[in-house]
């Protein structure tokens, strides 16, 4: 009789394990770990866990609700992701944490709709996705805001005629370059030209001709170009002896591109944030190292910290865990974390945040050049 | 008659039913044992593994049934959930998501029925239109030109922002794909698939995936097989789109691209390409192998010992899973069989019904073909040159010449596979040099090829069969001469056997029982006796000698075995560098001095040519 009520005892407790208890709170977090948003989720995933476990070894969220994460790879597979995330509610999860792009989020973000369960991005920028619902949130200045902060500057530069080489393969890549555009041509700029190129494309020549050719000269060329276009659209410019201006995306900030050497000398890219001295950033660089042994050199590392300081301050203004409380109270919230502050209080949910514009030096490092939040009246329209 | 070959076609239905049968079987075992076996998470796994083996199936009608890899099914993946996903969408949500979209997609709010209803024309149609440039190619081409249809559509998804946001998510779309439609379109795609596989424009298109030239030699148009096989397979595969996107519920163009399309060849390569088990086993086995793994992947503890997370394992896995299959199972798991018991399995020896054998053919008409003034040459060399002989019904004429002097080329322009440059080879007054290849079978001309060309992949069974199918035999008529001819040429017992695991001598019989169930007027044979033991061509004389004269049947043969050719033939025409040099009785050939000095050589004498004489005979 006892044996019997002991094993009845542990299999209710293996039964009850993986349920969300009142004492927690579940975030579900589907990442990339392989295929081509690898390079994002990774580090904005290691970034998430690192806060998330400082906050747990101080008692949780708020420092009373401890987080347990439930962390699945979605391979970057949009079917996958569907399957993925539908297992994480089941779990339990109450707030889902999606990959670092639109087709995943928005593809999970209908199916946390139902629960209303709040979903944000790890770094997606196309500020589309957050069409999808009320309970939608993205984490990273937007697009339009990075386009807008940039085109401002290339237009303080005195730069007149600008040439955009953009993929319409992804949303981001087409969307970034486009913004640019606008808010360049509302500040009196001129589109001199425009090529398209495929992701993974291996040769530039064609499109650097053609840059080449348009007369009178382009001041600046602008491209939201990753790896491993970027470092060979760059290559075959500089090769060629275009030694225009190049501006980019945030992606651009990464110690590869850095590292190419000469031919990324000068080039300017937009960034969501810059490790000052003394500055929370700085300090969270440290910490990481300090814990992990490795340096977070990309800005997603502190951005996934401060997808956790949102989520804490979200609950915390909510007062509960319920989903559409702290949906609606994340819709609401103006608050401050490592990377900059935040605004999503009067968006679509696309949160307000410093841009950072920087330029990367010959010798593998970026300067500052200026951090500023996109002027509203410039923003280009989703 | 043996009662194997009797009861072969019974057998052969039967175990064509029993093998769908199997094939549903364990899909519905891999569906039970993840629904009830792993509960929700389960069932989603058996709704995206349904759907998949939807779409692989429907990709396997077309690479099975044409040896054809086509990676362009993407693109009918990327119509289906489109043109769904538009026709079913909220009005509401298609206002703010696709603006602009064009005045006769707005607002129909379709439920997904309908829509599906819609979606298999528009399916149909563009498979109509593409197939008629695809249908065209064969082998490699043909795998380039599909690759090029995917990065069209791929293109075109892209470009139409008003229909499909570009390059941006599509949603809104109804998530409407539960287990019940995912499994029961996974069991329809099944059915159809098997039921066009055994169906006789199903033998006809593996018949010219196995040999194009052989299938067209029996009035197989390749070209239209290919064609069938692809609309069927893009129908499918478009409405398989559509399951897709209802379930995935959000995708951009790139979710039907160049991975998902790898996937779904990789699953069928793993499962074997050449039939539908292959297909369906491929998409379980790589499921359950990638949802296993997937387990692993966030760090476990198996029997006590604790895993570290290492993620990427299912790609290393699926890998791993290609690799070993093409090592050791080239042919995929399933092979090139169909999955389940051959008609020739003991598990069917309870089907006794008999199909008798077809009443031998009445005696072919007393046509003759007639060839008069044939050439051709090749790049200025004169391979055939005006070359005149008659070949009438009910005789064998044999056509002897030594190496190079043209004969193969002669019975090549006689079947079309080379163009004549001028002349005629009129048979019951059709000029055979004015037919298209695959008509020369039609106007009563039959032919074996000097290197044996058989379906390698159907049984000898099925190789007559679709013979007697393509001369317009249906169903049991159909049977009833493929038994006819077996039984005629003693391959009863090899019935259920694939030809090319048959003997030589085995495959040298079939070639001509095969043509032979065309009931032709007159028969090419091209050197049927090559490589044949002399025991095997004393037989072969035999039969075919007892098939001329019971048929009334006309036969040109070509061979280098003079014995043979004498010992079958009434008259003889001699070839020597492309030109007829001699005609007439064997006899009266064998005397002639231009035929010795062909054969042996200028300067000897006719004491010479006695000596050959009594060697050859």
């Amino acid at each position: 009789m006892r044996k019997t009520s002991v094993l009845l005892a542990a299999v209710s407790a293996v039964a009850l394990a993986p349920a969300a208890m009142a004492d927690e709170y579940v975030i579900g977090v589907m990442s990339a770990q392989s295929g081509y948003l690898a390079p994002y989720d990774g580090p904005a995933y290691a970034g998430f866990q690192f806060c998330i476990d400082e906050m747990n070894a101080n008692g949780g969220l708020n420092g009373t609700l401890p987080v347990r994460t439930i962390v699945k790879d979605t391979r970057s597979d949009i079917a996958e992701g569907v399957k993925v995330v539908q297992e994480m509610l089941d779990d339990g999860a109450q707030f889902i944490v999606s990959s670092a792009d639109a087709d995943p989020t928005i593809a999970a973000a209908q199916i946390t709709m139902a629960d209303s369960v709040p979903t944000m991005t790890f770094a997606g920028t196309a500020p589309v996705l957050t069409q999808v619902g009320p309970h939608v949130f993205g984490s990273y200045p937007a697009d339009n805001q990075q386009g807008a902060v940039l085109a401002k500057y290339a237009r303080a530069q005195g730069f007149e005629r600008v040439y955009l080489v953009k993929s319409p393969d992804s949303a981001y890549t087409l969307g970034g370059p486009e913004y640019f555009g606008t808010a360049f041509e509302s500040l009196g700029g001129e589109i001199a030209g425009t090529s398209l190129y495929s992701l993974n494309q291996p040769d530039f020549s064609a499109i650097v001709t053609t840059i080449k050719a348009v007369d009178p000269a382009p001041d600046v060329i602008v491209t939201w170009a990753w790896e491993p276009d970027f470092p060979a659209f760059i290559k075959a410019l500089r090769g060629a002896g275009v030694e225009t201006q190049v501006m980019g995306g945030d992606v651009l900030d990464t110690p590869t591109v850095r590292g190419l050497g000469e031919v990324v000398d000068g080039v300017v890219h937009t960034s969501g944030g810059f490790p000052d001295e003394g500055s929370p950033y700085a300090d969270f660089i440290e910490r990481f190292e300090a814990a992990k042994g490795t340096t977070p050199d990309n800005n997603y590392y502190v951005n996934g910290c401060d997808i956790a300081n949102m989520i804490e301050q979200a609950v915390a203004a909510a007062g509960s865990t319920d989903p559409a409380a702290v949906t609606a109270a994340m819709a609401e919230l103006e608050g401050s974390a490592v990377m900059s502050d935040f605004t999503f209080k009067g968006t679509d949910r696309m949160p307000l945040r410093d841009v950072v514009v920087a330029k990367i030096t010959g010798d593998g490092e970026k300067e500052f050049i200026l951090r500023e939040a996109a002027d509203p009246d410039l923003l280009p329209a989703p | 008659m043996a009662d194997a070959l009797a009861t072969h076609p019974a057998r052969l239905v039967a175990a064509n039913w029993m093998r769908t049968a199997l094939i549903v079987a364990i899909v519905l075992l891999a569906v039970a044992v993840l629904t009830f076996g792993f509960g929700r998470a389960g069932e989603r796994i058996a709704v995206q593994m349904c759907v998949n083996v939807a779409a692989v199936v429907a990709l396997a009608v077309f690479c099975g049934n044409s040896g054809i890899v086509s990676f362009g099914h993407g693109a009918f993946l990327a119509l289906g959930a489109y043109l769904s996903g538009i026709l079913t969408m909220p009005a509401m949500l298609q206002r703010t998501a696709l603006p602009n979209l064009p005045d006769f997609l707005v607002a129909h709010e379709l439920p997904l029925g309908a829509s599906l209803g819609v979606v298999a024309v528009a399916g149909l149609l563009f498979a109509a239109l593409t197939g008629s440039a695809i249908a065209r190619l064969a082998g490699a081409s043909a795998t380039i030109a599909t690759l090029g249809l995917l990065i069209i559509i791929h293109s075109l998804a892209i470009g139409a922002r008003d229909l499909t946001r570009g390059s941006q998510t599509f949603f809104g779309v109804p998530r409407e794909t539960d287990l019940t439609l995912a499994l029961g379109a996974a069991i329809l795609f099944i059915l159809i698939a098997r039921l066009f596989r055994e169906s006789r424009h199903g033998l006809f298109a593996r018949a010219a995936r196995d040999d194009p030239d052989a299938a067209a030699a029996l009035g197989i148009n390749p070209r239209r097989t290919r064609f069938l096989a692809w609309c069927l397979s893009g129908t499918l595969a478009t409405l398989a789109g559509a399951l897709y996107g209802h379930m995935l519920g959000a995708f951009s163009p790139a979710s039907f691209y160049l991975p998902l399309v790898f996937m779904h060849v990789a699953m069928m390569i793993v499962g074997g390409m050449a039939s539908v088990g292959g297909a369906v086993a491929g998409v379980i086995a790589v499921t359950l192998l990638q949802d296993t793994v997937r387990q692993f992947e966030g760090g476990a503890t198996v029997l006590g010992l604790e895993l570290p997370g290492v993620f990427g394992l299912t790609t290393v896995a699926l890998g791993l899973a290609i690799l070993l299959i093409i090592a050791f199972r080239p042919q995929g798991l399933v092979g090139r069989f169909e999955l389940g018991p051959g008609a020739g399995s003991r598990l069917l020896s309870f089907v006794r019904r008999r199909t008798a054998p077809a009443d031998a053919p009445p005696m072919a008409p007393s046509a003759a073909l007639e060839a008069r003034g044939l050439s051709k040459s090749f790049k200025g060399v004169k391979a055939v040159t005006d070359v005149r002989f008659d070949a009438p019904a009910g005789r064998v004429t044999g056509l002897i010449g030594p190496n190079g002097a043209g004969k193969s080329t002669l019975v090549n322009l006689l079947t079309r596979q080379y163009d004549a440059d001028a002349g005629s080879a009129v048979i019951d007054g059709a000029d055979l040099t004015r037919v298209a290849r695959d008509k020369v079978a039609g106007k009563g001309v039959g032919r074996t090829f000097q290197n044996l060309r058989l379906f390698g992949g159907l049984t000898a069974y099925e190789n007559v069969a679709v013979a007697a199918l393509a001369a317009g035999h249906r169903g049991r008529a159909a049977a009833r001469v493929a038994v006819r001819e077996l039984e005629a040429f003693d391959l009863g017992e090899d019935a259920a056997t694939r030809a090319e695991a048959l003997p030589y001598g085995a495959r040298k019989r079939l070639e001509i029982a095969r043509a032979l169930a065309q009931s032709p007027k007159i028969l090419l044979l091209d050197e049927p006796a090559a490589g044949m033991n002399p025991a095997e061509t004393d037989d072969l004389a035999d039969r075919l000698s007892d098939a001329a004269r019971a048929r009334g049947l006309g036969v040109l043969l070509i061979d280098h075995d003079l014995k043979f050719v004498n010992r079958l033939s009434e008259a003889v025409v001699v070839m020597n560098r492309g030109e007829v040099i001699a005609a007439g009785a064997p006899d009266a050939v064998r005397a002639d001095p231009a035929v010795i000095e062909a054969y042996i050589g200028r300067g000897r004498t006719a004491a010479a040519f006695t000596h050959q004489r009594e060697i050859v005979e």
